[in-house]
């Protein structure tokens, strides 16, 4: 995939300090097309559509936003625990601006908490959707296609 | 197969020329960055001379000088607002969205985000001259449940700190991991100011979050740590109306501020307090037995726990629900309607909203309702 000028452009936002202090790129040293394209085979790979993720993870967030700052169960499903930061972040690609927020999304099993934890933020649903950036390899809020598929029942 | 003279050559000249390229482009940026002195006006009060080139947030910083930051200068938080007197041209992208249309005409601007180039004038509030930073030594890290641990610092010596019970301070952990600089984020006084050599911070685990991750897994008891303090006017008032006050999770913080702050001052029996502190299980609450304590010995403290889910296996007394579902209910059946009240806040906007709208329903006014927001 080719590095196109508005990928050249994302790339230099996602270091870190650029727009957050980790930045979005974990120790992944791939160019951002590369990251992207292999995440688009992954989606591929798992089945996953871009849109339903969205859909489900805006779903969750709005569910556990009604916790109001505390964990709340979903559907007896899912354990989602929003917690709400100061400020907004800018999208890499400068497309817009979005609510710091750090999003905690877990499978109940008998009510404990199993499998595979998601850490995203309104930022992360943004990219996922209009991107199909998922962040690097290491990233603190990488969604991994397999995890994705394995939390959210899709 | 060139020689390996051939190749040490052609190794020798991409690295001279790299070394010649990187002093040119040092020598440009010294020229066409360097702003050389400028002056620097404070209130029409102070005048300093400053180096031309940084951001007005760091500039000030290196003055002794501490707007509230939440970011770490970034622009993500907003909070580091001031207004200049001068031109520094127009508002940049990155602060409009922080600023209300009057902050935008009277030129308030974010000095994380402008850059001092000429002399400049700028007007502050004066208590902001109070703020410090002080190098402070982790005393000890109690954990208080499974993701707030009791961060407890010890102030350095001759350090004269004096705060008032519900301030803040922002507490800066250095480069860790794949962050390269030192991050910095807003944390409400647990301790009472009566304790003058100590600080101490509820900091609950933000998944992500760059500084809670480094409190919970690398600091330690010995290590030296920045604090930049105080900052914020969340206060109580002195009045004698019942205190209605709201604050889960880490948001307890500037509660146990301020009722140690009260019990140490001989006041807090002379008002009515209701104070609602809840969580999702049970596992989530923690000094409880202080808080009963209070409730025993002081007739007109009412402390009211709430738990929304208990988990499998716990016992609790009450009927499981959410905070805000409790506080309402209080007020239909304990909280007497003709007491005069003031609401004291600590959460989410979600929960300070949720709760503001109780407190309205309930016959109270938004101007006697404070509250310290955490975004």
């Amino acid at each position: 995939m080719k590095m196109t000028e508005e990928l050249k452009k994302a790339q230099a936002n996602l270091v870190p300090g650029a727009i957050v202090e980790e930045g979005f790129l974990g120790h992944d040293r791939r160019p951002l097309a590369d990251i992207i394209q292999h995440d688009e085979e992954a989606f591929a790979e798992h089945g996953l559509s871009w849109d339903a993720v969205a859909e489900r993870l805006k779903y969750l967030l709005a569910e556990g936003e009604k916790g109001l700052g505390e964990p709340v169960t979903v559907e007896g499903k899912w354990r989602v625990f929003v917690y709400e930061a100061r400020g907004q972040f800018a999208c890499p690609w400068e497309d817009g601006l979005f609510h710091k927020d750090s999003v905690t999304v877990q499978r109940l099993e008998n009510g404990h908490p199993v499998g595979d934890r998601l850490v995203f933020n309104q930022l992360c649903i943004h990219m996922l959707e209009k991107h199909h950036f998922l962040e690097g390899l290491g990233s603190s809020f990488r969604l991994h296609p397999a995890a994705l598929r394995n939390v959210l029942n899709l | 197969m060139f020689p390996l003279s051939t190749l040490a050559a052609q190794a020798l000249l991409i690295g001279g020329v790299s070394v010649l390229m990187a002093v040119m482009i040092s020598v440009i940026d010294s020229i066409v960055n360097n702003y050389g002195d400028v002056q620097l006006d404070i209130n029409g009060k102070k005048q300093v001379t400053v180096k031309g080139g940084s951001k007005l947030l760091g500039t000030l910083a290196d003055q002794g000088i501490f707007l509230p930051s939440a970011c770490g200068g970034r622009g993500s938080c907003g909070a580091c607002k001031c207004q200049v007197k001068s031109d520094v041209g127009p508002h940049l992208p990155t602060e409009v969205p922080y600023l209300t249309q009057q902050e935008l005409r009277e030129n308030v601007r974010l000095a994380c985000q402008v850059k001092v180039k000429a002399d400049i004038g700028i007007e502050i509030p004066e208590d902001l001259f109070n703020i410090k930073k002080l190098s402070c030594t982790v005393e000890s890290m109690t954990n208080l449940t499974y993701d707030i641990k009791e961060v407890r610092l010890k102030l350095p010596e001759g350090s004269d700190l004096t705060y008032t019970a519900g301030q803040y301070g922002q507490i800066e952990v250095p480069a860790y991991g794949g962050i390269r600089e030192p991050s910095a984020r807003a944390y409400s006084f647990a301790s009472a100011p009566q304790e003058k050599d100590t600080l101490e911070f509820l900091i609950r685990l933000v998944p992500g979050g760059t500084v809670t991750t480094y409190v919970h897994k690398f600091l330690k008891v010995g290590d030296k740590i920045n604090v930049v303090a105080p900052v914020g006017d969340f206060r109580v008032h002195d009045t004698q109306a019942a205190m209605i006050c709201v604050g889960g999770g880490s948001g307890m913080a500037p509660f146990r501020s301020i009722f140690r702050d009260m019990e140490a001052r001989g006041v807090l029996g002379e008002r009515d307090i209701w104070y609602f502190f809840g969580g999702h299980s049970v596992k989530d609450l923690y000094f409880m037995d202080w808080l009963k304590e209070l409730e025993a010995k002081y007739e007109r403290f009412h402390f009211i726990p709430a738990v929304s889910e208990p988990g499998p296996g716990e016992v609790w007394e009450g009927k499981p629900a959410r905070l805000i579902d409790v506080l309402a209910e209080k007020f239909k059946t304990e909280i007497p309607r003709e007491l005069i009240k003031e609401g004291y806040l600590c959460g989410s906007p979600g929960m300070l909203d949720a709760c503001m709208d109780i407190m309205r329903k309930n016959g109270m006014t938004d101007d006697k309702i404070y509250f310290d927001k955490f975004a």
